[in-house]
């Protein structure tokens, strides 16, 4: 337990200096926020007007006390109303009060970043979850297969297989992928999120299986080449003398000691996925975390840039913290180990 | 097990690639361009009803006419926002909202009447303080108005503008249908201001004051359909069956999806699941050019954005002017069709095409390398083409955002300039960044402008981008730091002036002072190109608006009813 409480501190540190250097980044670029919401012919006294109107005519160790102060806060339990908080969403319910959290709002799209968050999230976790599945069923498939046909033209031509999905940036995966199953069969969208949720699910099938055709590729020479490793050990010698079946050599020995290096990756990889897979979500109109963020990132939107970098850096350490915990259980040596 | 051998492990990584390389060239190359979708009989005679597809690989950021815009914003503003006065085919201000009106005898008052009778899209009646209550709405120091400033001629704007005065006196509902606009002194582009969406009134629902969470309303012939704008994914605007033009609009609905990439918006159009086509790619157009099914059937819209090559007057070698006038006569402006023939068209003078006082018999600044040499001469640096030997001695930093139709001119600019003895050293940034270095004072020598009319009147040109008073430390929109007093007088003589023959004279004057101070040199107009199906009716480019689509109807085969039989008013 003391153990886990380290790790969520680290986290939160991470999490804390990323944003923290995310914050001083976009202050220490050159460019004016103001100047990216009135644009590029307003006159001077119109954009000087729009800076004060943003908060942006403050120091900048100012606007970064008043982030931090206002991120996470106590506040009024029905979230977004009364004065000053305006941009915010109740969390925890404290009684008569809630802790609140508060994002600011967009300059450019002028929306408590709280709300586009909580509506894109969902979209980002659902790709992500649907690419890593898709990714982890195709590479495990796979890389057991060929790992059981070592040195065949089965393992072979799954392994050069592999090397061409690795290869192909995932831009080139979408656009074959619309080509084929959107442009030529018509059985997808060929992009787009759509209104109802046939149109969400149908949505989400050429995303996800771009990211899971990418990513699989991965996965199958990992599986290939820990299961290699453990089928030539001597236990699994063992199992076989014993009589086991060949599959229950496969799956009970070699792949349940195969799955802690397989989970390590799929944290990280689910961890990434959820801060956005940014080309993807682009190529097929997915309004998630990651289009919001090349958008945002474009025009300067300070407010939504941090927003993304938050949720990036609580994705990518709370996996990590959830990979840690599963290792503790999966594997009895860092049990023994404490 | 057994092992394959080595060579049919290659051969089996090229079946694998032939694989994948078949599936891949049908996306670029091997499929023929459909035909166009059917049209119906119609001709010439509207049909009611349908609803027009259109897409963009853009965003709406904002729906409020007050609030910040953009040109894809503008697009459905012009829909579901009139104002009380517009622009007719050829650029003139023409009645709208208001059906007449008197300019005093000082020059400085005008008085709108209202059309009695105008719904706005929540039923009530427009009324002059609607007018005078969407005008304060606007300007309030509150308000994210990037044109704000526009109106500081208004009697009482500063004191309005600075929250001091809680009203704006210049600006009076004169009974149920009279507003007056009372200004400090006399404005010559105050009529085509008028036009623009921030003063075009909004219903009782906008209040006093702008808020982000208000549902666009308006007296425009369509409204906001309930949940229409899906943000960041589409909107929808329906037909606002009270507007005041008499049957108009044509169509039930216009629905453009948002954030889809050029290669989805060829699909969609191919398909017949767009009606419009924007902005497609150089090879798009040529491969539709190529056809002829498709002739006819695409436009060049509002040429109203002009761009130069921006030299600044107050860093060497631009400060002295031969060098100046050495660059404007050394560009060959011939040679830009050839890097995009869709959207850009040369341009020797400040006006482009599509804005008031344009005039195609100005020869304006002219490619002449001989006279390019003799310039750089006469600036000191003499440059001998034959041996290279001469010219400026040091690289010039020549800033321009990267993607960008202007980082490919850049590198052929480089090259014609360097035959004068000019060497360009390309420095490409952010659009963020180069705002930041083109606006600030000694950040960057020499860069690409671009500028489009906000309103169509040529002081949206020559006030805004060479005058002596739009210098600012920071953020100025006369980044060639350019000042004349010559030329700041006629162009305020202009802007002031009420006698439209005058106005052109004077901007004709001030366009050949630009021209011989060469503080740009100026180099193409810009535009939007669209490709329509032929059951598209009723599509004429406006030379101010981008897109407009108000007069549009569709003309599919047995599809609607005549707008003649449909009982329109």
């Amino acid at each position: 337990m003391r153990w886990l409480l380290r790790r969520a501190a680290w986290s939160l540190f991470v999490v804390w200096a990323v944003v923290s250097l995310a914050f001083a980044v976009d202050n220490l670029l050159p460019g004016d926020p103001a100047r990216m919401v009135a644009g590029a012919q307003a006159r001077p006294a119109d954009v000087a007007r729009i800076r004060v109107q943003l908060g942006l005519d403050r120091p900048p160790l100012v606007q970064y006390a008043l982030f931090w102060r206002r991120l996470v806060h106590v506040g009024p339990r029905d979230g977004a109303s009364g004065p000053g908080h305006t941009t915010c969403a109740a969390i925890v319910p404290l009684g008569e009060r809630a802790l609140h959290v508060d994002l600011g709002k967009s300059y450019q799209r002028r929306q408590a970043v709280v709300d586009l968050v909580a509506a894109r999230l969902p979209r980002t976790i659902a790709l992500a979850l649907a690419g890593l599945l898709l990714q982890l069923v195709f590479g495990v498939t796979t890389g057991v297969l060929a790992a059981s046909r070592r040195g065949t033209w089965l393992d072979r031509a799954l392994v050069g297989s592999s090397l061409l999905g690795v290869s192909a940036p995932t831009f080139l995966i979408a656009l074959l992928l619309q080509f084929t199953f959107a442009r030529v069969l018509r059985w997808l969208p060929l992009d787009g999120f759509g209104t109802t949720f046939s149109e969400h699910a149908l949505g989400l099938v050429l995303p996800a299986l771009t990211l899971g055709i990418y990513g699989a590729a991965y996965y199958t020479r990992l599986v290939r080449d820990e299961m290699a490793l453990l089928l030539s050990q001597d236990w699994v010698r063992t199992a076989r003398a014993k009589g086991v079946s060949p599959g229950g050599v496969l799956v009970r020995h070699a792949l349940r000691n195969a799955l802690v290096p397989i989970l390590t990756s799929a944290g990280l990889d689910l961890g990434a996925l959820l801060g956005g897979a940014i080309v993807t979500e682009t190529v097929f109109r997915w309004p998630g975390i990651g289009s919001l963020a090349v958008s945002a990132t474009l025009n300067r939107d300070g407010p939504i840039i941090l927003a993304c970098v938050i949720v990036s850096a609580v994705a990518v350490t709370g996996s990590n913290l959830v990979v840690d915990a599963l290792h503790v259980r999966l594997d009895p040596r860092m049990r023994a180990a404490g | 097990m057994r092992s394959i051998p080595a060579g049919l492990e290659a051969l089996a990584f090229a079946l694998a690639c032939a694989g994948a390389l078949t599936l891949a060239a049908p996306l670029g190359c091997t499929r023929p361009l459909p035909g166009p979708q059917p049209a119906g009989e119609q001709g010439a005679n509207p049909r009611r009803g349908g609803t027009l597809r259109l897409a963009s690989g853009l965003d709406i950021r904002n729906l409020d006419p007050a609030g910040p815009t953009d040109g894809l914003a503008m697009q459905a503003l012009l829909l579901m926002f009139d104002g009380l006065v517009d622009f007719d085919r050829e650029g003139r201000v023409i009645p709208n909202l208001a059906d007449s009106w008197e300019i005093g005898d000082d020059g400085r008052t005008y008085r709108f009447h209202l059309r009695p009778g105008v719904r706005m899209h929540d039923g009530a009646e427009l009324t002059a303080d609607d007018v005078k209550r969407s005008v304060e709405r606007a300007l309030h120091p509150t308000t994210p108005s990037p044109t704000a400033s526009f109106f500081e001629g208004i009697v009482g704007y500063a004191d309005y503008a600075s929250g001091i005065a809680a009203h704006l006196p210049g600006v009076a509902a004169e009974g149920r249908y009279g507003v007056t606009f009372r200004l400090t002194q006399t404005d010559g582009a105050f009529l085509a201001l008028l036009a623009l969406p921030s003063m075009r009134p909004v219903c009782a629902s906008g209040g006093e004051r702008y808020l982000d969470s208000w549902t666009p309303c308006g007296a425009g012939p369509f409204k906001l359909d309930a949940a229409g704008w899906q943000r960041g994914t589409s909107l929808r605007v329906i037909r606002h069956d009270a507007y005041f033009q008499a049957g108009l609009p044509h169509l039930d609905a216009v629905e453009w999806t948002f954030n889809t990439g050029a290669l989805p918006q060829r699909f969609r159009f191919e398909d017949g699941d767009l009606d419009l086509l924007l902005n497609p790619t150089q090879a798009d157009v040529g491969r539709f050019a190529a056809d002829p099914r498709w002739e006819g059937l695409h436009a060049t819209l509002a040429d109203n954005t002009s761009w130069g090559e921006a030299m600044n007057n107050r860093m060497a070698p631009f400060d002295n002017v031969e060098v100046r006038r050495a660059v404007a006569a050394a560009v060959d402006r011939s040679v830009l069709p050839l890097i995009n023939r869709v959207n850009i068209s040369p341009l020797t003078q400040l006006l482009p095409r599509g804005v008031p006082g344009y005039d195609p018999s100005f020869e304006g600044q002219r490619y002449d390398p001989a006279a390019a040499l003799e310039h750089m001469r006469r600036a000191g640096y003499p440059y001998d083409p034959a041996t290279g030997r001469g010219g400026w001695p040091r690289p010039i930093v020549y800033t321009v955002t990267d993607p960008s139709f202007e980082s490919f001119w850049a590198q052929v600019l480089a090259q014609q300039l360097s035959r004068i003895g000019l060497r360009l050293q390309l420095r490409l940034v952010t659009l963020p960044a180069f705002y930041a270095l083109t606006q600030r004072q000694g950040a960057s020598a020499m860069h690409p402008q671009g500028n489009q009319a906000d309103y169509a009147d040529p002081s949206a040109f020559f006030d805004l981008l060479f005058t002596s008073s739009a210098i600012t430390a920071e953020g100025t929109s006369n980044t060639a730091r350019y000042s004349n007093p010559r030329y700041d007088e006629v162009v305020a003589r202009a802007r002031h002036s009420l006698d439209a023959g005058l106005r052109r004279a004077l901007y004709h004057e001030a366009d050949a002072i630009l021209c011989d101070d060469a503080p740009w040199a100026f180099t193409h107009g810009q535009h939007d190109y669209v490709m329509r199906q032929p059951y598209v009716r009723g599509f004429e480019p406006h030379p101010i608006w981008p897109l407009d689509v108000r007069g549009v109807w569709l003309d599919r085969p047995g599809a609607a009813v005549p707008a003649a039989s449909a009982g329109l008013r």
